[in-house]
């Protein structure tokens, strides 16, 4: 089971964003839980998440996302915005994969 | 044209990342999120009340009602604000927000006169307590609560012997910070009035608060708001995310203060304020985007991405939420697309401002949530005017029509490829 958060400003977009990859995960059997939060709820659910991931418009909050994460060896990453246009929930469910299997 | 883009986004985009991640900005942003239900309930409030309480006459006794929830919502919201800036910074240190929030709460009415007028001694006006209050309840909860995490993060706690429930120890370790963020205040308040001074809210009030507020009604400024916000999208990032501490500061007072005056049967004084924006300039999102794709709908032939992507986008477009669009199409360095929007919500705020002083449309006063559609948005922000959704409409065909030529534009630009 993978535990994925995704982060935008409101939790809007994201949230379509997480439909989409939970039918692509489902297609390929990738057990996941995806969920998306907004920015100010970051710190109520960072536990729960193995993967953080950064939706394009708030890709500025890296830095201070990395620093949350120092030692908890939780990868983070930016969302590829040409698949976050196209809410291309394959592709990001395959950017997860690279990002957990390079680890 | 490219080496131009990428210069900015080099010199640009990091010190847009600095302003949208700096610790009490955020604060200040999450402290106005917080709040959302208790402005959105005093803003239904204020709008029952001069409309369906106003036309139904056997419902105008219960008016007293929705006054009462204008009173414990509205009328006190610095207040609202003080606990909530202070618990949303104190939590990002990792220091126990709860507290940090009562402290700021005490420090700031510390600072507050404690008598009115002709009432006398033991009398808080509301006026210190609305959102004429906002920017020094900011300032004091910022402030309250940076002591208050500094001497918490130095350990000037009271050591417990060993055998004391910790939850008692935990209860006091918060006494000598709240203690010197509560005195500091107290003496700030006692400075003033000796050196003749009535209070910090009106010192704040007339070097601070006025003249910004004043600058914030201007035409020139919600010009350069809506545009700033577009330029930030242009680049890909959340501009609302990023401006907001500013916006929710400057035009969430200016919209409170025509809840409030309508609620008192008075004219609404601000014409731009948070929901003006909402409901006139963001159709479908910053730079009228759900335009843009009724746009794409209307003109392009043979782009059929463009159309693959106004399809997937126009649902969620609908309720103002345009990140497929921007990403998508996209609009982020899309140097065809960048000219109409940003021209457009500077022209939207333009039309709409004159539109309100002329007295077309009526002020807005009501507190919308922001995924409210086009037009229904004008209608309730108005307080439930037709001429409010018109101007919504009227605003959004003409972003239409603006889009129109741009995107034929790069519908013919695929041909030469």
């Amino acid at each position: 089971m993978i535990k994925i958060m995704l982060v935008c400003s409101a939790g809007m977009s994201t949230s379509l964003l997480v439909n989409k990859m939970l039918d692509a995960a489902k297609i390929q059997a990738i057990e996941a839980e995806i969920f998306a939060v907004p920015e100010a709820e970051i710190k109520l659910y960072i536990d729960k998440a193995d993967i953080v991931l950064l939706a394009p418009q708030v890709r500025f909050l890296y830095g201070k996302m990395s620093k949350e994460l120092e030692g908890s060896g939780k990868p983070l990453a930016v969302i590829d915005s040409v698949s976050y246009g196209l809410m291309n929930g394959a592709a990001v469910v395959k950017q997860v994969q690279e990002l957990l299997g390079s680890k | 044209m490219n080496s131009f883009i990428s210069f900015l986004e080099k010199k640009f985009v990091p010190v847009a990342g600095r302003i949208g991640s700096q610790r009490h900005l955020v604060a200040v942003r999450d402290g106005f999120v917080s709040i959302m239900p208790l402005v959105l309930a005093g803003s239904l409030a204020v709008l029952l009340n001069s409309t369906l309480f106003t036309w139904l006459p056997f419902l105008e006794i219960l008016k007293g009602i929705n006054g009462n929830v204008w009173w414990g919502t509205f009328a006190i919201m610095t207040l609202l604000v003080v606990f909530s800036v202070a618990y949303n910074l104190s939590k990002s240190y990792d220091v126990n927000p709860l507290a940090a929030g009562l402290v700021s709460i005490g420090a700031f009415l510390a600072v507050t006169p404690q008598a009115h007028g002709e009432a006398g001694w033991g009398y808080i006006h509301w006026g210190y307590l609305n959102a004429t209050g906002l920017f020094t309840g900011i300032l004091v909860a910022l402030i309250a609560t940076e002591i208050f995490v500094k001497l918490m993060k130095k350990n000037l706690i009271i050591k417990l012997p060993e055998n004391v429930p910790p939850a008692v120890g935990k209860a006091f370790a918060a006494v000598i910070p709240g203690l010197a963020a509560v005195y500091f205040f107290g003496i700030i308040g006692f400075l003033i009035s000796q050196f003749g001074g009535n209070s910090l809210y009106d010192i704040i009030m007339t070097s601070i608060q006025k003249p910004i507020m004043g600058l914030s009604q201007g035409l020139g400024s919600a010009i350069v708001i809506s545009i700033l916000l577009s330029v930030f999208w242009f680049f890909g990032l959340h501009g609302g995310n990023i401006m907001e501490p500013i916006i929710q500061s400057l035009y969430m007072p200016a919209l409170e203060a025509n809840a409030s005056a309508v609620q008192l049967g008075q004219a609404a004084p601000n014409i731009i304020n948070k929901v003006f924006f909402d409901a006139f300039v963001h159709l479908g999102g910053v730079g009228a985007t759900l335009a843009l794709i009724v746009a794409v709908f209307i003109v392009t032939k043979k782009r059929k991405e463009y159309k693959e992507i106004a399809k997937l986008s126009a649902p969620a477009g609908i309720f103002n939420i345009n990140e497929p669009v921007m990403f998508g199409f996209p609009i982020i360095l899309n140097p065809i697309l960048l000219i109409p929007f940003i021209l457009i919500p500077g022209i939207l705020t333009v039309i709409s401002y004159f539109a309100t002083v002329i007295g077309l449309v009526p002020v807005t006063y009501v507190a919308i949530p922001w995924i409210t559609p086009v037009g229904i948005g004008g209608f309730l922000a108005t307080g439930g005017s037709i001429m409010g959704a018109l101007l919504a409409i009227i605003n959004f065909a003409l972003a239409v029509l603006i889009y129109i030529p741009f995107v034929k534009l790069a519908d013919n630009m695929a041909d030469k490829k």
